[in-house]
């Protein structure tokens, strides 16, 4: 069976455990075979193009270079910031021939070499084009009937791509949601930015940005916020409170991320998807399943 | 016959300096501001010794380029002098002495400022190294 | 090759290496200030910007907050109908101002970067409870109740590591950095 060289990303082993364990569980429902990638090290998200780009594409290529000496030809990260750095080094590394002999001289030194062969995916691309929505159908035992979710693409798992399907009014995230018995909602935010690392560089201007993005849900009566990306889900999940503290508002929204959705529709126990560590309960969410 | 040098670099005002003091020298000075044009120019033309930034573009391409040179036949005996600022502009990454890369055959490294005196110095010096090895491989 | 090089050029060097030399395309319609999300909290929008670099406004460039509030969203790069990659263009004013150390006094962003990448260096990974002190920094006493109320929040949840993480093969690591930027031993 195909094996996926899996990239997790630092963000899932602290904030975003529960991501990193539903991940797992539902690959492993679906017959999905994610292999760790040994000793990767942090993609520098967006911290690192500031500094030096050259420094960017060879971190990010040290992990690609890994995964290929593994054998394996997919690369799949949860993360949209790690995704994209991934795509776009690959690309880089396939378009720039003396970009990929510099980065190759210097991962020499770490005894790899990067061919920029891999098929770089987001978790949720491998999900619906290589098991299919069918499928994934098929095997759901707890439809989320009656669920109000706002499909949250956030930024990089389509920006800057430009081949992707549709980059102002994608709809995979919602046939996917439709595919676990919630309803979708038309939620116009889905591809407003939550400000990302401006909650750390700029607070002000991120909580500003959040607090659009949770007040439209409101306006939607959604149940819960549905994401793609630890860093999405940190900034309306964990800042949820300083954005009602900032802003007068009483903001109580569930936030989660689409495999945990995914592992409830599916039969798998609350306690392995990592539900029960927000700050903002997800409990609501589980009455539309059992 | 004038001695002629390649500049590269993409500080427009340390460029505009070097040069002058060059030229007051009585050396011939070309400048490239980025990497790419200056490589086209030093296959175009020779040029007697190379100064070179290492911070320009994306990120540190003077390494990149120096490795280039040396890989180039024709080029690989060129003397390089890298002037750099890299410890003021990222050294917070290693907090140490910025390291010689020693790609090419003959080069030195200096560090931003440059002192004219001290320039024109290792200037003449990395001249007079090269022109002198030169010899011993006619011998 | 040989004249004096304009700002425009200077920047275009900066980005020059994979993305062409975009700026001068600029149709100044404005796109992508009416799509930033973050403009609010800009001094000058995105539009603005690329003006004042095709002018050659150095010093205006230099001191706004622009390029440090930008989020890194792509949704400018992607509806330019000139193609102009915006949001790298940030990146490369962001490289541009921390190379030359010349930045509006006070921001955030270019510590946080600095922090970001030095720890990285130095571990091969990201931790971030180490990012919070950046920050606490620079906010103040009422920025660190705030942030001690969520990370003790975080930490209860299981959610907060108490030790950072750090690859194995680190000493190799940082000789295949080292054949990027030539900076010497770690001290």
């Amino acid at each position: 069976m195909k094996q996926y060289a899996y990239y997790p990303g630092c963000s899932l082993e602290s904030l975003a455990t529960s991501y990193n364990l539903s991940t797992l569980e539902v690959a492993q429902k679906l017959g999905v075979d994610l292999k760790e990638i040994k000793d990767w090290n942090c993609c520098g998200a967006t911290a690192y193009f500031p500094v030096d780009e050259l420094l960017a594409h060879t971190l990010v290529a040290r992990n690609l270079a890994l995964a290929e000496k593994d054998g394996l030809s997919d690369f799949v990260a949860p993360c949209s910031a790690c995704y994209k750095n991934a795509y776009f080094t690959n690309s880089y590394l396939k378009k720039d021939a003396d970009l990929a002999e510099h980065i190759n001289y210097a991962l020499e030194a770490d005894g790899l070499h990067v061919n920029g062969t891999m098929k770089i995916r987001h978790l949720i691309e491998v999900f619906i084009e290589d098991v299919g929505l069918d499928e994934i159908e098929k095997k759901i035992t707890h439809p989320l009937k009656g669920l109000r979710v706002a499909p949250y693409y956030g930024c990089q798992l389509l920006r800057p791509r430009k081949d992707h399907e549709n980059v102002e009014n994608p709809q995979f995230f919602e046939n996917l949601l439709s595919a676990l018995g919630a309803e979708s909602l038309d939620y116009p935010s889905k591809t407003r930015c939550c400000g990302g690392s401006l909650i750390v560089t700029n607070r002000k201007a991120a909580l500003d940005m959040v607090q659009i993005l949770l007040q439209d849900a409101v306006n939607r009566k959604a149940d819960v916020i549905a994401t793609t990306c630890p860093m999405c889900n940190v900034n309306l999940e964990v800042y949820q409170n300083q954005v009602n503290r900032e802003f007068g508002t009483q903001y109580s929204i569930p936030v989660m991320y689409f495999t945990q959705l995914m592992g409830v529709a599916l039969g798998i126990k609350p306690g392995k998807l990592g539900i029960g560590k927000e700050l903002v309960s997800g409990e609501p969410v589980l009455a539309f399943a059992y | 016959m004038n001695t002629k040098i390649m500049m590269i670099d993409d500080d427009p005002d340390f460029v505009a300096g070097i040069k002058s003091i060059l030229e007051k020298a009585d050396y011939s000075v070309n400048v490239a501001y980025n990497p790419k044009d200056g490589f086209q120019a030093l296959q175009a033309e020779h040029y007697d010794l190379l100064l070179l930034d290492i911070m320009m573009g994306r990120g540190a391409e003077g390494v990149a380029l120096a490795r280039k040179i040396r890989k180039d036949p024709k080029l690989k005996e060129m003397p390089v002098l890298i002037i750099t600022g890299i410890r003021e502009q990222i050294a917070f990454l290693f907090p140490g002495q910025a390291v010689h890369p020693h790609f090419v055959e003959t080069d030195e490294l200096v560090e931003k400022p440059v002192e004219p005196k001290f320039l024109l110095e290792k200037v003449s010096a990395l001249l007079r190294l090269a022109e002198e090895k030169k010899s011993k491989v006619q011998e | 090759m040989d004249t004096e090089l304009s700002f425009n050029d200077e920047i275009a060097n900066v980005m020059y290496a994979t993305h062409g030399n975009p700026i001068k395309d600029c149709l100044q319609c404005g796109t992508c200030s009416g799509t930033c999300p973050a403009v609010e909290f800009m001094d000058h929008t995105p539009r603005v910007i690329i003006g004042l670099i095709r002018a050659g406004y150095k010093d205006e460039v230099l001191a706004s907050n622009t390029f440090w509030s930008c989020a890194s969203c792509y949704h400018c790069s992607v509806r330019c109908p000139a193609g102009i990659d915006i949001a790298d263009m940030m990146y490369a004013l962001k490289r541009y101002s921390m190379w030359k150390g010349q930045h509006q006094e006070g921001l955030i962003g270019p510590v946080f970067s600095e922090s970001f990448v030095k720890m990285i260096v130095n571990s091969g990974r990201s931790f971030e409870p180490l990012l919070a002190p950046t920050y606490i920094f620079k906010n103040g006493p009422q920025g660190l109740v705030q942030e001690a109320q969520t990370a003790t929040g975080l930490m209860l949840k299981g959610r907060m590591p108490l030790l950072p993480k750090k690859i194995k093969g680190l000493k190799k690591f940082q000789n295949m950095v080292r054949r990027i930027i030539p900076i010497g031993e770690p001290s």
